[in-house]
């Protein structure tokens, strides 16, 4: 006899927001493709769907067997006499198509494709992945995956677990997403065993139809999400991913976003390339936009889960005033010095608190900031010194540090920090250094949701972190710049040249159009052209040699620096034609720059490139011929706004050359952080860009002249046709 | 004598525990009739058995269909000389 799965009219019609919900929320789902052996993902999931308490309807299809767990099955999904609001479908990978095509005709909503075998085995898996893709866009199916463990709603309105964890996790406040479905289960685990629990658990795989983009957009309007964690391999559209963050991370509705993001390394990024499938985005870009995002970038699964535990379980502090209590000097200096180092500040406390403390430590502690309770402290010290240091209103959060001592009663003083911190409305993050003795204490902390980290420096860090987010959230943030440029002129440059590097002319003449701030120059075809603009711009002067089929001038001799007169001029410019002539015969000669010698200043570099999953992006940095030496640069999309030139500027070592050092004048930062501006509007107004490098710009005081462009490179991609 | 394809159709329905007169050509193993991929298995070792030939298990588990099974069989039982009605 078989059994049908209680139907269940639970969830409320205001929870069915489209295709999204149905993949959340179905009142009725459809496993594709099950088997009857256990043990196997296809019979697992069907099992775990009826075991986890889900309140809608299942129906597994398996063809030619009349029941799976006592659930009458059906040979195809169009067989059901019901509508299907999720189909999992667990086929082999060479018939998803049939079965999507099916969920199609039969009304599917929303399709989760556990399913392997597609992009990331190859080409052939590639086409079936993009006719998978096609078939879901034809019906109008959202589709998780393929390649995925599948998704987890801990929320009692579904109680679905729709993948192949084992276990349904706690019900919490905590979102996951996951591109890797193996993570997910280490993660399961992990959280388990901390008594972490999650609202939503989404293993997205190969992103082919719902992406990590459509998931932060849903999160933030979900009530039962705080927090949400994102687990990528690759990044394939990063503006919509930052544009996704910066909303979801700020307003009235603002959730953090803790990221991981694998491939840091190149090789890493080799190794994520061929585990996915494609190509990684480029860290240094990732890293830099995820700042600009609001997302927290996280580089291991314990920072991962220390960062949630403080965003999802702890309040949000309400400045950057941090008090220690510690029972160990050397330790409670550590973290001091952490602490300021990460533009943190010690809080100053008030007379009442100092009172407080006097009264519950002995004479022998120090009852300033960092509060040393001494060594042989035991929990009524830790308690009596958290709760006042709580209390101080010039406190904004704390950090309690134990160090084992023969007389310290681990336990009791962290089930102390448990009880203070339960009428406390201010952070608390913990660090019990050492390993073995403290463990029982740490466990204790992490069950109680505090957040506890082996050393001192990580949780000033983390602390620091949160400060970021708290500023990022306040700050103004206002649409790209447009300044006024001519454009039609820089048109008629690019759109008239080939692929490949722009002759230097006509890649100034690009700039100029742009209002970059560029010296008098001219292309001089004849030795005495060049002597006549020296004369008129004045010396020195240098020159240049132009050739589309020059790349690297120095190679050929074609850079003379700092001609004073007009003698020089001559002789420079005929031997760098005479030595052109010997060493590249019948190479093309455009002509020769002629420009001022530029004074001495700052090189700074401003760069852009197309990157493939960032699109336009633009680089600010240190430059000259240190650029790969030091590689003090950092990243934005364009077009960029004037604070985020400003930003850029300032985030980089660059930045504080440029705003004087040891009495030197500050140079033209206005200027430069107007050239980023213009920079970025350029590579956004030109698809052709591909590579775009001023370098160097010398910045220079404003009363010196100003900055100056001493050099440019810009490569196109081919003309469309 | 039973023709390879009523042959295959019999082995298939005797492993798949299926009616062989539900069985299509273009029945796909797994999609129409699923197979289990050790029912796969099970499947190439019968039709071994039932035409006495040897075949490449690779390439045997990578036939979609019913119809390429016949295929695949009659092939591989002309190439070893192993007469059968096709």
């Amino acid at each position: 006899m078989t059994r049908t799965a209680v139907d269940s009219t639970a969830l409320s019609a205001d929870r069915r927001r489209g295709p999204m919900e149905a993949i959340f929320y179905p009142k009725s789902v459809a496993v594709c493709g099950v088997v009857a052996t256990p043990g196997t993902v296809p019979y697992d999931i069907f099992h775990n769907i009826l075991n986890s308490g889900f309140t809608g309807t299942l129906y597994p299809v398996a063809p030619f067997k009349r029941s799976i767990c006592s659930v009458r099955a059906y040979r195809y999904v169009v067989d059901i006499d019901d509508e299907v609001d999720l189909a999992v479908i667990v086929y082999p990978a060479n018939v998803v198509d049939r079965a999507l095509k099916q969920c199609g005709e039969k009304g599917v909503k929303a399709a989760i494709v556990v399913s392997a075998g597609f992009r990331e085995v190859g080409p052939r898996g590639a086409e079936r992945e993009r006719r998978i893709r096609d078939i879901c866009g034809e019906y109008g199916i959202a589709m998780i995956g393929p390649n995925c463990l599948g998704v987890i709603n801990t929320d009692p309105a579904a109680r679905l677990n729709a993948s192949f964890a084992r276990k349904m996790p706690d019900i919490g406040r905590i979102a996951f997403l996951s591109q890797s479905g193996a993570l997910c289960t280490a993660v399961l685990d992990y959280a388990r065993d901390r008594d972490i629990g999650f609202s939503k658990f989404v293993s997205f795989g190969n992103k082919s139809g719902v992406s990590e983009v459509d998931l932060l957009y849903y999160l933030h309007e979900d009530d039962k999400t705080d927090v949400i964690l994102l687990y990528l391999e690759e990044i394939t559209d990063g503006r919509a991913l930052a544009e996704a963050s910066r909303q979801v991370t700020r307003g009235a509705n603002a959730k953090p976003i803790l990221a991981m993001k694998s491939g840091r390394t190149p090789q890493g990024a080799r190794a994520a390339a061929s585990h996915t499938g494609s190509l990684a985005g480029q860290d240094a870009v990732a890293d830099a936009v995820f700042r600009e995002s609001g997302i927290l970038r996280v580089h291991s699964i314990e920072e991962l889960f220390n960062a949630a535990v403080m965003y999802g379980y702890q309040p949000m502090p309400k400045g950057d005033r941090m008090a220690i209590v510690t029972n160990a000097g050397g330790p409670g200096v550590m973290a001091t010095d952490a602490a300021i180092g990460l533009g943190l500040r010690m809080a100053e406390f008030q007379e009442a608190t100092t009172a407080r403390l006097k009264a519950c430590l002995p004479a022998a502690a120090n009852i300033k900031n960092p509060v040393d309770v001494i060594g042989d402290a035991r929990s009524d010290r830790y308690g009596g010194a958290l709760a006042s240091v709580l209390d101080d209103p010039n406190v904004d959060q704390v950090l309690v540090i134990l160090t084992p001592q023969s007389m310290t009663d681990i336990e009791a003083i962290a089930r102390e920090i448990i009880q203070v911190q339960k009428s406390a409305t201010k952070p608390i993050a913990a660090s019990f250094m050492g390993a073995s003795d403290v463990a029982p204490g740490v466990n204790m902390l992490q069950q109680a949701h505090i957040p506890h980290f082996i050393l001192p420096e990580w949780a000033c860090r983390a602390m620091a972190e949160v400060q970021r987010i708290r500023r990022w959230r306040q700050l103004p943030d206002g649409p790209p710049e447009t300044l006024p440029v001519d454009r039609a002129a820089a048109a008629a440059i690019l759109d008239a040249a080939p692929a490949g590097y722009l002759p230097e002319d006509l890649g100034l003449a690009v700039l100029d159009a742009y209002g970059l701030p560029l010296p008098p120059y001219k292309l001089a075809r004849t030795a005495q052209e060049a002597v006549a603009f020296a004369e008129e711009i004045g010396y020195p002067v240098v020159l240049r040699l132009v050739s589309p089929e020059i790349v690297h001038k120095t190679e050929v001799r074609g850079v003379a620096l700092d001609l004073p007169d007009a003698g020089a001029v001559r002789t420079a410019f005929e031997e760098m034609i005479e030595h052109l002539g010997r060493v590249r015969s019948g190479a093309r000669i455009s002509g020769v720059l002629v420009r001022q010698m530029i004074p001495a200043g700052h090189e700074v570099i401003l760069g852009g490139q197309r990157d493939a999953a960032f699109g336009p992006v633009l680089m600010f940095g240190l430059g000259g011929v240190y650029v790969e030496l030091f590689q003090d640069v950092t990243f934005a999309l364009a077009p960029i706004s004037r604070g985020r030139a400003a930003r850029m500027i300032r985030s980089v070592k660059a930045g504080k050359l440029l705003s004087g050092l040891r009495g030197d004048p500050p140079a033209d930062v206005d200027g430069v952080e107007e050239s980023l501006v213009r920079l970025g509007q350029l590579i956004a107004d030109f698809d052709r860009i591909v590579e775009l490098d001023v370098n160097p710009l010398i910045a220079r005081p404003v009363e010196a002249g100003g900055n100056l462009v001493a050099d440019v490179g810009i490569r196109l991609s081919a003309p469309a046709d | 004598m039973a023709t390879v394809q009523e042959r295959v159709k019999t082995v298939t329905g005797r492993v798949l525990g299926v009616d062989p007169s539900e069985i299509e050509l273009e029945h796909s193993f797994t999609f129409d009739l699923g197979a289990e991929s050790v029912q796969s298995v099970e499947l190439v070792a019968a039709y071994e058995v039932e035409f006495g030939i040897e075949m490449d298990e690779d390439a045997a588990l990578a036939v979609e269909s019913v119809g390429g099974a016949v295929e695949f069989i009659t092939k591989a039982c002309k190439i070893q000389g192993v007469a059968v009605e096709e």
